[in-house]
This record gives C-alpha cells, sequence and structure tokens, in this order.
C-alpha cells in the first residue's frame, strides 16, 4: 500500500520516524531503570559497608581488639620464654589447643599424644594456682601453664 | 601502617616490571604489581615444599629470573600488544578514586583485628613457610595441626612470611595486615577493570564508570565485611577471581586483558582451595573465549565416518587449537596445581571430607540452599537488570565487544554449584559449618553480582548520553581503545 501513495518516501519515513522514536523511548526507559536499578543497589551496599567500617572503628571494638592481640602477642612470648626451643610439647587444654599449637610454631613441637611429649601445656585462668605449675607469665586474664612430664 | 606500607611496596617493587611490562602506564598497574610479587613469593613457597631451602632464597631467585625474563624480551624488542595508554589526567582520577575508597575501609586495620582464621591458619602457616623446608614439612604432617587445613595454597602465607623476613617475628600483626592489603590491591584490580569499561568514551560516561570502579572498591569491603580486614583470605580469591572476570570475560579481547585475566586467576587458585576451583572454570571459560570451539572437528568426524581420508595437516590446526586452550587452562594455574599435587604426595589431606556426615544428602542440600540464598539478596535485582540489559542495551554491548553476560553467569554458578557440592559432600556438621563459613564462600558470587550490576550501569550511561549519530557508531570506544586505536 505504501508504494501506490503520492508520496511514499514521506509515509515510510515518517512511519519508521515514529517507531524509531518508539524505540528511542523504551531504550531510554530501559537504561534509565538500568541506571536507577544498579546505582540504588550499589549505593545500598556502599552505605552498608561504611556503616561496618563505622562500627569497628568505635573505641569499644578498638580497645577488645587490641586486648585480644595483646593477649595473643604475652602467649606467644610467655611460650619462647617459657620453653626450650624444640621442646615437644603436648597441650592438655582442649578448649585453647589450636591457639596454643598456632602460638608453638617454630618454638616447640606440638604432640598428638602425651607419650611422646616432654612438656605439657595449658592456658588457666590467671587466679588460679596449682603449686606444680610454672606460672610466670599473665596475658589479660589468662596464665601459661607449663609442667615438665 | 608504615611497616605494611614497606610489605606491600617490597611485594610491588619486584612484580614492577612485569606488571609495566603487561599494563603500560595503566592504573591497574599500581594494584597488579603487588599481587604479582605476591604471586612470585607463592612460586618461592611451592620451591621451598618441593625442593628445599628457605623462602627468602627462593624468592629472589624467581624475582629475578621474572624481572631479567622481562628485560631480556624487553631488550629483543618482544612487546606485549598494549593498547594505547588512557591520557593520564583520567588515569590519575581512576587512581585517586580507587585508592580513596580502598583507603575508606582500610582505615579499620587501626583496630588491629585478628580473626579466628587469620590466626589458626594464615599466620601458623606463615610461621611454618618463614621457617624454611623443614619445618613447613613437618609443620604441615604433623596432626596436630588438621585444624589448619595443610592443604591450603601459599600465597598469603609465602606474603607473611616475607613480612617476617623484612620485620622479624616480633609482630605477628604484620602478616595478617599484609593479607589486608593484598584484598585491598584485588579490590583494586576490579575497580580499574570497571574504570576501563569507558576508556575512551564521553566525559559522563567515564566519570559515571570511574564512579562505579570506587563503588565496587567499596562493596567488596561492604561484602566481606570484617573478614575484609582481620586478616581473613576470602576476599582476596573472591576480588582475584571476579579480576579474572572482568578483565578476561567482559573487557574487549586483547592480549593486556588476557595476560591480567590469567595473573588474577593464577593469584585465586595460589590463595585458598575454593580460590583453585573457581580460578580453573575461569580459565577453562577464558580459553574458550579467545580460542572458541568451532565445528570443524564435527565436520571432520562425519567425513570419517563417510570413508574419507584426510591428509595429517588437516588434523594439525585442530590439535593445535586444543593444546593452545590446554595451555591457557594449565599455565597460569600451573604453580597451585604444582602445590595441590605436592600436598598430595606428602600425603597431607584436608578437613572436610575425612570422616562421612551422619546428615542425608537431602537434609545437607536443603540446609545448603538456605543457607547460601540469604547471602545472594543481590541475585535477583542483578537477574532483573540482567533480562532488562539484554532487552534494551544488548546491541550497544555487542557494539562495545564485550563479553556476553553468559560468560559472568556461568562463572558464578560454576564457583556456587563447587561450593554446593563442597557443603553437601563435606563431613562437618552442615549447620554449623554453614553458620561460620557461607558468609565468606559466596563473597566471590556477591562480588560479581554487584561488579554485574556495575558493567550494565556504565553499559546504560553510554547509551543514555549517546545522542543519535553516536547511538550508529560501529565500534565503541572501550573496543577501540584496547584494541590499541586512537583515543577520544
Amino acid at each position: 500500500m505504501i508504494r501506490h501513495t503520492r508520496m511514499p518516501g514521506r509515509v515510510a519515513q515518517d512511519g519508521s520516524s515514529v517507531s524509531a522514536a518508539r524505540r528511542h523511548l523504551g531504550r531510554r526507559i530501559g537504561c534509565a531503570l538500568i541506571v536507577a536499578a544498579a546505582g540504588v543497589t550499589l549505593g545500598l551496599s556502599v552505605h552498608h559497608g561504611l556503616q561496618t567500617t563505622t562500627t569497628l572503628l568505635r573505641p569499644r571494638a578498638i580497645r577488645q581488639s587490641v586486648v585480644a592481640d595483646r593477649q595473643e602477642e604475652c602467649i606467644y612470648r610467655a611460650i619462647r620464654s617459657d620453653l626450650p626451643k624444640g621442646a615437644a610439647v603436648y597441650i592438655t587444654d582442649q578448649v585453647h589447643i589450636q591457639r596454643l599449637a598456632e602460638l608453638s610454631t617454630l618454638w616447640a613441637v606440638p604432640q598428638p599424644t602425651r607419650a611422646s611429649a616432654r612438656w605439657t601445656i595449658a592456658l588457666v585462668p590467671d587466679s588460679s594456682h596449682d603449686p606444680g605449675a610454672h606460672l610466670r607469665w599473665r596475658c589479660y586474664g589468662l596464665a601459661l601453664e607449663v609442667q615438665h612430664t | 601502617m608504615t611497616e605494611l606500607l614497606v610489605v606491600i611496596v617490597g611485594l610491588g617493587a619486584p612484580g614492577f616490571l612485569l606488571a609495566l611490562a603487561v599494563t603500560g602506564a595503566s592504573p591497574v598497574l599500581v594494584f597488579l604489581a603487588p599481587l604479582i610479587g605476591a604471586g612470585l613469593a607463592a612460586i618461592a613457597a611451592v620451591l621451598e615444599l618441593g625442593v628445599g631451602g628457605s623462602l627468602l632464597a627462593w624468592y629472589v631467585v624467581v624475582a629475578v629470573i621474572a624481572n631479567v625474563a622481562v628485560v631480556a624480551l624487553w631488550l629483543a624488542r618482544v612487546r606485549f600488544p598494549t593498547p594505547a595508554d588512557p591520557p593520564w589526567d583520567w588515569s590519575i582520577l581512576t587512581l585517586a578514586v580507587v585508592l580513596v575508597a580502598l583507603i575508606i575501609p582500610l582505615r579499620a586495620l587501626r583496630a588491629e583485628l585478628i580473626g579466628w582464621d587469620a590466626n589458626s591458619i594464615w599466620l601458623t602457616h606463615a610461621l611454618m613457610v618463614s621457617g624454611g623446608h623443614h619445618a613447613l614439612v613437618t609443620g604441615l604432617k604433623n596432626p596436630v595441626y588438621l585444624f589448619s587445613n595443610p592443604d591450603y595454597p601459599p600465597l598469603v602465607p609465602a606474603a607473611g612470611a616475607l613480612a617476617f623476613a623484612l620485620f622479624g617475628r616480633g609482630d605477628l600483626h604484620i602478616a595478617p595486615g599484609t593479607t589486608v592489603l593484598l584484598n585491598a590491591c584485588a579490590l583494586g584490580v576490579v575497580g580499574t577493570g570497571i574504570a576501563a569499561l569507558a576508556n575512551g568514551a564521553r566525559e559522563l560516561t567515564r566519570l559515571g564508570a570511574i564512579a562505579a570502579a570506587g563503588a565496587i572498591c567499596l562493596v567488596g569491603f561492604a561484602v566481606a565485611a570484617e573478614f575484609g580486614v582481620n586478616g581473613y583470605t576470602d576476599l582476596l580469591w573472591a576480588a582475584a577471581a571476579v579480576g579474572a572476570v572482568i578483565w578476561g570475560l567482559v573487557l574487549p579481547r586483547s592480549t593486556q586483558a588476557l595476560v591480567i585475566a590469567w595473573i588474577c586467576a593464577g593469584v585465586a587458585t595460589l590463595t585458598k582451595n575454593e580460590g583453585l576451583t573457581t580460578g580453573l572454570a575461569l580459565l577453562v571459560l577464558i580459553a574458550l573465549r579467545y580460542r572458541p570451539l568451532t565445528l570443524s572437528w564435527v565436520r571432520r568426524l562425519r567425513r570419517r565416518s563417510a570413508g574419507q581420508r584426510f591428509p595429517d595437516v588437516a588434523a594439525w590446526p585442530v590439535t593445535r587449537e586444543w593444546a593452545e586452550r590446554a595451555a591457557f587452562v594449565v599455565v597460569p594455574a600451573l604453580p597451585g596445581l604444582v602445590w595441590a599435587g605436592l600436598i598430595h604426595l606428602l600425603g597431607i589431606g584436608d578437613n572436610f571430607f575425612k570422616s562421612p556426615s551422619p546428615e542425608t544428602l537431602v537434609l545437607r542440600a536443603h540446609a545448603t540452599i538456605d543457607g547460601m540464598a540469604v547471602h545472594l539478596a543481590v541475585a535477583p535485582v542483578a537477574a532483573a537488570v540482567l533480562v532488562a540489559g539484554c532487552c534494551f542495551l544488548r546491541r550497544d554491548r555487542e557494539r562495545a565487544r564485550f563479553g556476553t553476560p553468559a560468560w559472568l553467569w556461568l562463572s558464578c554458578l560454576a564457583s556456587l554449584l563447587t561450593i554446593f557440592a563442597t557443603y553437601v559432600f563435606g563431613g562437618y556438621e552442615i549447620h554449623g559449618w554453614l553458620t561460620y563459613s557461607v558468609n565468606r564462600t559466596t563473597i566471590f558470587a556477591q562480588l560479581l553480582l554487584y561488579a554485574e550490576l556495575a558493567i550494565w550501569l556504565v553499559i546504560a550511561l553510554d547509551a543514555a548520553f549517546a545522542d543519535d549519530r553516536a547511538e550508529q557508531r560501529n565500534a565503541t570506544p572501550a573496543a577501540v581503545w584496547l584494541a590499541g586505536g586512537p583515543r577520544s
């Protein structure tokens, strides 16, 4: 039909321009939707991240982590001070077994059984006192108990 | 803090020439160099375990060989076909925004946090690696240390051991601090990748891309929460793997993007076991993107079944293609694979599959799906944006020569399926295991989906700012830039 009109070129051009305008509008709406959805989602996550950082930097949180950090370093030094290098140790304290094994690394050699060990170590509350135990290091509420077997 | 900066510069220095050869004067150089340095340290740790000696000696050997090789190639005038460097003012702006976005969460380093795994796994392994071959082998084989997952790859312990070599073992915090800075470097590679999507584009699009680059760095730390700043390594492998996806599977194909993707995937494979499996999957996808499968072998089979003989020469290109694909996967993953092989040879096992679980597979699968879904809340939004993007902006993406979004979603699915299978077939009590780990094992998928949002955001901004004439252009700026074409 369009071929038989008096001005086929113009009609076709108008038709395609309407369709192009619609396509253009659709694209614009699509772009706006994508920008809005992606922007808001990224923005919310950024906000959440900033809140997390603020929480981690609260004075109380910093104090807690500093105490934990210093306790760790104190136990690390206690092991190096109270045990000879290369000592075969058995960790009797099942609560802190990972911590003591980790902090013994490169100094003492943790043993899987008591039979192969020359020393036993444990972390105890620093108020406790076992007369046979060697309690020289007190580390923020904990003390390293070392016994020669 | 000064010590940490010295460590990161110390890691970056041996990797600088290699990074420069690959990236040219692009902002990604700043973040890639320390990752390359850490990768070299990991290779040194592999040699320490497999051959003997100390980490420091091997690190010097590996770093010297790598740098001499780069200088030799340079003297022989062999150059990576790097694209034209982006204009320096845009590079500086990108670098500044990404650095600021990384420094904001890094302020948490002031709190000196050390997480549980940072102590029990990574610090323990760093001490073992710094003790030399004998200490490393006996430590990893000691059954008391089974809790530390002795099969985990060596990149983070090696970087920590180098920090101990520089500053002694008096301050234990320096090893987890180094991990935090490596996390930031990996996110920097992701951020500069997002910014590179708009290289050469109009100014408003570039500004939008740089803002998205800063946002994705902040999002990385947001997704990881405290695990990004307390010495855990999940963010490191996840961000490195996302970097591999963006440079290898999204940005237009180029030698530069390919090598950066390989380095990122290599870092992921050397960081954690999840990183090894995900990195291998990504390398396969990258190989398939750069050396697409063709139907020539099907045609050959048909001809053979029809009784036709071919000359041997005809088989050669097909064999060469498959050899190239295999090399694309194996070469970047080689250090990680060698470490896994050595661990297997030494009889060091992982802790996850030691004992069978009394729970049924159905119960474990159900719990795993529930646990993972909680941390994938971004997935529906990313899927909706994908659908909208494919409807309205598919041609823009094709013109930009960006990889199809299928690559990114396949990467995400591959990683999630691997982690799902680990939970379902593992031996730990499932609910407790999920409680303390699923928020970390899904960091890759979460960050990747946020990166997908950022990618569509940049494409949509470019389309929105485009005038009618620009809409008719044949190739987009990022493709022209990566092909070494003119700058706008």
